[in-house]
């Protein structure tokens, strides 16, 4: 029985991105030298000429800016908004090569100067029955507001959670109790790690409530937060060498959890961090960079990967429509998640990833590899976007 | 000898990379051995030859050699200086090595100027998965060694292509061989019973300092090109469309220098000119008795036929304390004089030496590389490989001496009979203390992908 079809995913996406490219060697390029072009230019106020294609094929836009400020260009399908493809941060008066297989169907170019109202170009259509480029639907800042929303409520639950744990761990050190302050000090770094912190989400905070020693050294003072609590902890440092650095880490978060209901969380992080998070995950946990000495990194990554999930149950109906590749992101997610959960110990501790065998590593490692290759496309379709029906 | 004469070539151009001097054929060279029937011709098509019809877009070696030579030799024209491939070569503009074969297209070349050896375990769940694995490998290597433009994905996600060769993937020369290890046919993908007959993990051999971490793997991959950042290029894309269904145990990069003098023959970095003789690629029959698994060979799984083995060794050279011995200590150490490449007793790169005029070593001493690794008796013709190596430069070691040497590999048909006979000769040879094996494998390259709808293993696993 096979749990994931991963190559199967990659073959699939590949093929819809790829198309023909791959059944034909260079069969879906441009045959050399023979790439027609076209100019366009456009100012805050018009989006281009009409133009004309004798036969769906390979070819390029040159794109001038002709208005006064920074401009994106997408090539639209006008009926339904979708983009075949799109130029960002085109410069006042330069010219942009747009180069793509302009596939049968109608088009027209949207540009939008900074600060003016998009503005639609003539509508063309290209004749025959000839597959290229293909499109996707924009996602709209208004489809990105309520998501945003929640994700901050969700954020701040957990914040509240967080909190309550930090007290406790805490506690236990002023106690005395190592034994139970481990398992607090677990218990509340994953319940932090759920929260997508792991990509900037919070700023300053992040660094004084989950820091590593790199910039500092482990034995700075201004090494603060979490990893340095693991690398005490599991280092026989003294209860009253401790104390202080659990202190302050309930302070930090306490802090955060009193600051975030005021921020907004930008629209274009929520795709982002659909691959962001594990990305660091796979630079940082998988790697046995963060292991300060609990040998908890699997752990930290399957609370990253409940972090992902989140995001993704919240942008799901917006992505089904869109991303071809959803499917095997869910049978990615799942397949590392129970790889890395048979590394789970009887005693509710973890095997450190620099003990796993290689061929479970290379497991691990290969599943995380492809669950970010198919993730990586959210962060452009989940791209906040302006399109013609908005305005 | 008529190789007595080989020096230097007619070609009054630049003849360096990818070209050399047309030259007899011998077999030899550190890990190789080779025939010394007396009388025989060692005249034979140079690789220029092989080369020329590469370039002329004929589909592989093999089967030019097959449909009786190449294509300049039927013409009478041989129209190109080499500063033409030179010139090609340093733009990065290689014509495209077809893909499509009996056998796969890397194998008979010489060595291009840049190349990486990359080893994997496979990760693939299932045979479906690890099928799903060798058709992708499969598709990209097809891109890749053709080149073109690659596809735009507008906002559905990143490009497509690393652009590292910017907005046209370049062929440059580039060539991908695949093959498998033995460890591939263990109880994860119901393979055992189709492993290969001559395939098993690498031997260690008595001067070896093994590195498990630089050893073995389930499969390997070999990427060469005209440049550096072509291989690279492809390696990326490789991985990038792979992941999940193999994860990568060792990397190795190489060059292969130019000759020096122009002419000659590319040297290692112990200053000797490297693997000066080779069975003649061009040549079919030999072909088929030294390098190709041939169809219905005793023992063999029928999927094998026209694969070979791939042996791959990682030696790295102690440079330093090479430096501080004496030239001619050294020229005794290989049997050859450094400057020129000349054997000890004779005047020129491929002139035969004449052991048997030398029975005590006076001149070449018994112990001399090049005379363990090729006795030249009708005895050892068998033992003979296709020897292909490159140079590798990777930093510096824990007392800041360099972390250079060789990537030696070589093909063959039977690696007890080739590689690992020519080994054992050569076990304490005087050259050992200057060098170390570190890392590498026993592989079997795959047989060519045919056409459009083959794919690597096919036969392997369907």
């Amino acid at each position: 029985m096979s749990t994931r079809r991963l190559l199967a995913a990659t073959t699939v996406a590949t093929a819809a991105a790829i198309g023909a490219a791959l059944v034909a060697g260079c069969g879906s390029s441009p045959p050399a030298g023979s790439s027609s072009s076209t100019a366009i230019s456009f100012t805050d106020a018009s989006c281009g000429g009409t133009w004309h294609l004798a036969r769906p094929g390979w070819h390029t836009f040159e794109i001038t800016n002709e208005a006064d400020y920074g401009a994106e260009v997408d090539l639209t399908n006008p009926a339904s908004g979708a983009v075949y493809d799109e130029l960002q941060n085109i410069g006042p008066g330069t010219t942009v090569a747009m180069t793509l297989d302009v596939g049968s169907g109608t088009y027209a170019f949207l540009c939008e100067v900074e600060d003016f109202d998009p503005v639609a170009g003539p509508t063309v259509t290209v004749a025959g029955h000839q597959a290229g480029t293909r499109t996707v639907l924009p996602i709209t800042y208004n489809d990105l507001y309520p998501l945003a929303k929640e994700y901050a409520k969700y954020t701040e639950a957990g914040l509240q959670v967080l909190a309550g744990q930090t007290s406790t761990l805490a506690a236990d050190l002023r106690a005395g109790n190592l034994t139970a302050a481990k398992r607090e000090w677990l218990t509340a770094h994953l319940q932090y790690e759920t929260l997508g912190a792991a990509y900037d989400a919070f700023g300053n905070f992040d660094d004084e409530i989950d820091g590593r020693a790199d910039a500092v050294g482990v034995n700075s003072s201004q090494w603060t937060g979490f990893y340095r609590l693991e690398y005490g902890l599991w280092h026989g440092q003294s209860v009253q060498e401790l104390v202080p650095v659990a202190d302050t880490l309930n302070t930090d978060v306490h802090k955060l959890l009193a600051w975030w209901p005021s921020q907004q969380v930008p629209l274009i992080d929520i795709g982002l961090r659909t691959h962001e998070i594990l990305e660091n995950a796979l630079e940082f946990q998988l790697t046995g960079h963060d292991d300060y000495g609990s040998g908890t990194t699997l752990a930290t990554t399957l609370a990253n990967i409940q972090g992902t999930r989140y995001l993704l149950s919240l942008l799901h109906p917006l992505l089904a429509p869109r991303d071809p590749q959803l499917p095997q992101i869910y049978t990615g997610l799942n397949l590392l998640q129970s790889l890395i959960e048979k590394e789970r110990l009887q005693n509710g501790w973890w095997v450190p990833v620099s003990s796993l065998p290689t061929a479970a590593r290379q497991q691990i490692d290969a599943a995380c590899d492809q669950v970010l290759q198919v993730l990586a496309p959210i962060a452009s379709i989940a791209e906040p976007r302006n399109t013609a029906n908005e305005f | 000898m008529s190789s007595e004469s080989a020096e230097p070539p007619e070609d009054t151009g630049v003849p360096e990379r990818p070209e050399v001097a047309e030259r007899p054929e011998v077999a030899e060279g550190p890990e190789a051995a080779g025939p010394a029937e007396p009388g025989d011709s060692r005249v034979r098509p140079g690789r220029r030859s092989f080369l020329r019809g590469v370039a002329g877009g004929v589909a592989g070696g093999v089967v030019a050699g097959a449909a009786g030579g190449y294509a300049y030799r039927g013409s009478g024209a041989r129209p190109d200086p080499a500063a033409v491939a030179n010139l090609a070569a340093l733009q990065g503009r290689l014509p495209a090595v077809p893909f499509h074969g009996t056998h796969q297209a890397g194998i008979l070349p010489e060595p291009k100027a840049a190349t990486a050896v990359i080893s994997f375990n496979a990760t693939a769940e299932n045979r479906a998965e690890l099928t799903d694995l060798f058709r992708m490998v499969t598709e990209r290597a097809r891109f890749l060694t053709a080149g073109g433009t690659p596809p735009v994905v507008g906002i559905g996600g990143p490009s497509s292509d690393s652009g590292t060769l910017g907005p046209t993937v370049v062929p440059d020369g580039l060539t991908v061989t695949f093959g498998v290890g033995s460890t591939l046919f263990d109880d994860r993908y119901g393979l055992a019973s189709q492993l290969p007959a001559h395939l098993t993990p690498m031997k260690s051999f008595p001067n070896d300092n093994l590195d498990p971490a630089q050893c073995g793997g389930d499969l390997i991959l070999q990427l060469t090109a005209g440049n550096e950042d072509v291989v690279l290029h492809a390696l990326r894309d490789i991985a990038k469309n792979t992941r999940g269904g193999m994860q990568a145990n060792w990397r190795i990069h190489g060059f292969s220098s130019p000759a020096r003098p122009p002419g000659t023959v590319p040297r290692n970095q112990l200053g000797f000119m490297d693997g000066i003789a080779n069975p003649a690629v061009t040549n079919v029959p030999e072909m088929n008795e030294l390098v190709w698994v041939q169809p219905g060979a005793a023992g063999e799984p029928a999927w094998t036929a026209g694969g070979s083995y791939f042996v791959v060794r990682l030696i790295r050279m102690f440079v330093e304390f090479w430096d501080r011995v004496d030239v001619y200590e050294q020229q005794l150490m290989f049997g050859r004089y450094r400057a020129s490449g000349y054997p000890l007793d004779a005047d020129g790169i491929y002139a035969t030496p004449d052991y048997a005029a030398d029975p005590t070593g006076e001149v070449i001493p018994l112990t001399a590389h090049m005379r363990l690794a090729n006795p030249r008796t009708p005895q050892t013709a068998q033992n003979r490989i296709l020897r292909r190596a490159w140079n590798y430069d990777r930093g510096l070691d824990q007392v800041g001496d360099l972390d250079v040497g060789l990537i030696f590999t070589c093909y063959q048909q039977d690696v007890k009979r080739q590689f690992e006979t020519v080994q054992t000769r050569l076990i304490d040879e005087p050259l050992v203390d200057y060098i170390s094996p570190v890392g590498g494998g026993y592989f079997l390259a795959l047989p060519g992908v045919v056409d459009d709808t083959d794919y690597f293993g096919r036969a392997l696993l369907a």
